[in-house]
């Protein structure tokens, strides 16, 4: 809480929020306004329908705005995380600060993942999943993160079983 | 034990008596041992003790060999018949009941079908008015061919059933429990030893007259991995596969680390004789055996038993919080409807409209009828109390929870049994829950978290799991230490010292509980809203313009109603705020965290710090103003894991407990804890 954690994303990854954020937000958007764009063509007397096309319009816009510009800067400021030799912090949140510790003898099993956006720009994530759960570290650099799933799977392997 | 009470029936000890023939000569003394004490007259309240007891005190034939444990020498031990006795890696059918049973139970569904179906055209015969000569032919002949047809049905059932029996078998190897299944797609299920977290069985009505029981093992739990469930084993099948599969996994736990699980179980305690008029019934079931239930197994060495009493079992059934719930709703319900008949007759008819408008609400509630509803409701709520009275009571009749060498295990169920095993390695916390009425009384109900898996069947499971394995239902919390020091003994060393939340919380708990989230407070603000609309809504609804001092009248009830409601809850609310910040707190010292949530209801978890799969602290933007924050430790417990958490303990007690919680954080910081109370008790 007092002292912030060492290690920061890749910087990269703000473009990847731009991108994931701005295509879901834009489906989420044209699934909603679709229906009231269809009733406002076809049926001519329900001028209102044009109005709820053009108010969702404007908080598309709205929303595209932060999560573009405004909320990425933020959002990766405050996503940190460390790796000590027997466990993992990872502290996030914008609004609700969270700050998780995760011992590395609890870990069950650790991949990487990469979508075509990671992909896109060289990185990857890496997941941790204990018998409770798991956590992601969204935003790393392919090696750096096949560098963290290997330690900690190491790590989780010398743990005894004990849940 | 309890020797004022006198053996109700033949002292004839259950498990070592009928044993004994079996054993050869030299092999194991110690179910001789336990025979000849039983049968000079040790009161049979508790047969499965018997041996315990009379084995550490009483020791006149080789003191030697005695000290050994049953368990330990497991998988060579001859049991019930030597000759029965499988051998590893054979492979092992489930009871041919699972046949006829199981064929039953086919039958009835697809008879229940075939009726469903056929009466549709059976009845469209009748109707058509066939006449009377042809009518009985034909009849008869459709009621040949139902026969014929059930006949089929229950052959192919009976066929199917058994067919899926032949290839139904389960192994026990050197390494792993295997289950295979499937006629045409083959299942293959393998559990390792050192995986497995609980054994369970459970046994239905007909099951239980037959002697049958499901054997459940749990292993890793959360949503993919499903426990195993083998049907239809007898019950001394059962037991003996439990005691099997725990031995094996102690076996290899010691072979591959420092014997950590040897660890000394406390003195065989005084098991108390506390009993109730149920367990009689439970007797009874094992006196009469059951058809193919055999003799029963010995499986270890209880250190420590004990049941319910009377008072106990009828308090947990009255106490029983849907029963409450139940009727409560009914009540006030009742209660609503005689005020609502009653109100208008205590303002007295001086005013011309008010009698126009009790005449109409007589008329619309019909005078005796809303009486006679009210009576309805309250009757139906409290028949619905009492049979959900009866079905606690019938839950927990023969209610046992004992502790067997280093497993924990509980049956209850006087018709349908449940039998549940956990290693002490796998409880995961131990959970002191006080509803409000077991608050005032000074009771609460004591259970343990163990990892739950899904099973294929559904919402019983589900059921289960919330509440963990409830080891008291109804227990004084003075008798509390006692029960866990026998049952539990690991978790035994609770830390002492709790760190209570900040100062601050008070306030943010009022706020936040009887506030933001209190539902009386929005109760009373919709009342308000309700009031100050009045007029304009009477106007609104009514269709008449005379209409509308009656609907304002309604409204003025129902507002008056809602504000009261309102204002109760909102009273109850904050008592319970006040409570919990008062209450709540947390505590942790080298191996255990403790945290105590108040209230009207409390509830009290401990589990063990290497329980712990992973901890957060949270904070919102008020939090952070407060300086306070929420901690949360995440455990295994249940399905897919339990969060414990305390909203709003102090920042920096937070922080120092996030460092306890990491690896190697156990020792360093407990000076810190000190510390901080100190400070803090310093600086105020």
């Amino acid at each position: 809480m007092s002292n912030p954690l060492a290690n920061q994303l890749d910087p990269r990854v703000k473009a990847v929020w731009r991108i994931t954020d701005a295509i879901t937000l834009t489906l989420v958007f044209l699934g909603c306004v679709a229906t009231f764009f269809l009733i406002a063509v076809f049926d001519e007397e329900s001028s209102w329908a044009w109005g709820v096309c053009g108010a969702m319009a404007a908080i598309y816009a709205v929303l595209l705005v932060l999560l573009l510009a405004v909320i990425p800067p933020i959002r990766y400021a405050r996503w940190r995380y460390q790796i000590s030799p027997d466990y993992l912090q990872i502290e996030r949140g914008i609004v609700w600060r969270k700050r998780f510790v995760i011992p590395f003898i609890r870990v069950q099993n650790t991949d990487t993942q990469q979508g075509p956006v990671l992909r896109m720009f060289g990185l990857s994530s890496v997941t941790v999943a204990t018998a409770a759960g798991e956590h992601a570290i969204p935003g790393l650099d392919s090696e750096e993160a096949a560098q963290v799933r290997d330690k900690a799977a190491e790590l989780a392997r010398i743990a005894r079983e004990d849940v | 034990m309890a020797p004022q009470n006198p053996a109700p029936r033949p002292p004839a000890p259950r498990v070592e008596d009928r044993v004994a023939p079996a054993v050869p000569a030299a092999g194991a003394s110690v179910p001789q041992a336990g025979a000849p004490t039983a049968q000079t007259g040790v009161p049979q309240v508790q047969p499965a003790v018997a041996p315990a007891v009379p084995l550490s005190s009483a020791a006149p034939i080789s003191p030697g060999t005695q000290v050994a444990p049953v368990v330990c020498a497991a998988p060579a031990v001859p049991d019930a018949s030597a000759g029965e006795t499988p051998l590893e890696g054979e492979k092992l059918h489930v009871h041919s009941s699972y046949i006829w049973l199981g064929g039953l139970k086919s039958i009835f569904a697809v008879l229940f079908a075939l009726a469903v179906s056929m009466s549709g055209t059976l009845v469209g015969l009748l109707a058509d008015g066939i006449d009377p000569g042809g009518g009985a032919a034909i009849a008869l002949i459709i009621v040949g061919i139902t026969a014929a047809g059930a006949a089929l049905v229950a052959a192919l059932a009976f066929l199917g059933t058994w067919w899926s029996w032949r290839h139904l078998y389960y192994q026990i190897t050197p390494d792993e429990f295997a289950l295979y299944s499937g006629i045409f797609n083959k299942k293959q299920v393998h559990v390792p030893y050192q995986r497995i977290q609980s054994v369970d069985q459970r046994a239905t009505l007909l099951q239980r007259v037959l002697g049958a029981c499901t054997v459940q093992i749990e292993t890793a739990g959360g949503s993919s991995n499903k426990a195993v469930v083998v049907p239809y084993v007898t019950r001394d099948r059962a037991e003996w596969l439990r005691r099997e599969l725990f031995s094996r996994k102690q076996q290899l736990a010691a072979g591959q680390k420092a014997p950590s699980s040897e660890r000394a179980v406390v003195a065989a305690t005084e098991a108390d004789g506390a009993g109730n008029v149920l367990d009689v019934g439970v007797e009874l079931w094992d006196e009469v055996g059951s058809v193919f239930g055999g003799q029963g197994v010995e499986t270890g060495r209880v250190s420590y038993e004990y049941g319910l009493t009377n008072k106990e079992l009828v308090l947990t059934a009255l106490s029983n919080n849907t029963a409450f719930v139940v009727v409560l709703v009914g009540l006030v319900t009742g209660a609503a409807q005689l005020v609502g008949e009653v109100l208008p007759m205590f303002f007295g008819s001086n005013d011309a409209a008010l009698d126009f408008v009790i005449d109409q609400s007589l008329r619309l509630f019909g005078g005796n009828a809303a009486v006679a509803i009210a009576v309805a409701l309250i009757s139906f709520a409290l028949v619905m109390w009492g049979l959900s009275v009866l079905s606690t009571c019938l839950t927990y009749g023969g209610f046992k929870a004992r502790r067997r060498d280093s497993r924990i295990e509980v049956e209850r169920g006087l018709l349908q049994h449940q039998f549940s095993g956990v290693d002490v390695d796998r409880v995961q916390s131990v959970v002191v829950r006080q509803s409000l009425i077991r608050r005032i009384m000074g009771y609460c109900e004591l259970s343990l978290g163990k990892v739950d898996s899904v099973t294929g069947d559904g919402e019983k499971q589900a059921n289960v799991s919330e509440k963990g394995l409830v080891i008291h239902p109804f227990v004084k919390m003075s008798r509390v230490p006692e029960i866990l020091s026998g049952l539990v003994p690991e978790f035994a060393d609770v830390p002492t010292a709790p760190i209570p939340v900040a100062a601050v919380a008070l306030r943010r708990a009022i706020l936040r509980r009887a506030v933001w989230l209190g539902g009386g407070f929005w109760c009373a603000v919709v009342g308000c809203v309700l009031a100050a609309f009045a007029p304009q809504i009477a106007w609104a609804l009514a269709d008449v313009p005379s209409d509308v001092d009656e609907v304002l009248f309604v409204l003025t009830i129902v507002t008056a109603g809602l504000i009261a409601l309102g204002l109760v809850l909102f009273v109850l609310e904050v008592v319970s705020a006040v409570l919990w910040a008062r209450e709540s707190s947390f505590a942790v010292n080298r191996s255990f965290m403790q945290v105590t949530n108040g209230g009207l209801a409390r509830e009290s978890v401990t589990f063990p710090r290497k329980k712990i799969q992973f901890a957060f602290t949270k904070t919102n933007p008020f939090q952070r103003l407060a300086r306070t924050a929420t901690i949360v430790a995440v455990t295994a417990a249940g399905v897919g894991g339990t969060k414990v958490s305390l909203v709003d303990a102090g920042r920096e007690e937070a922080a120092l407990w996030l460092e306890w919680a990491m690896p190697g954080g156990q020792d360093c910081d407990l000076a810190g804890f000190g510390a901080v109370k100190v400070n803090k008790g310093s600086s105020q």
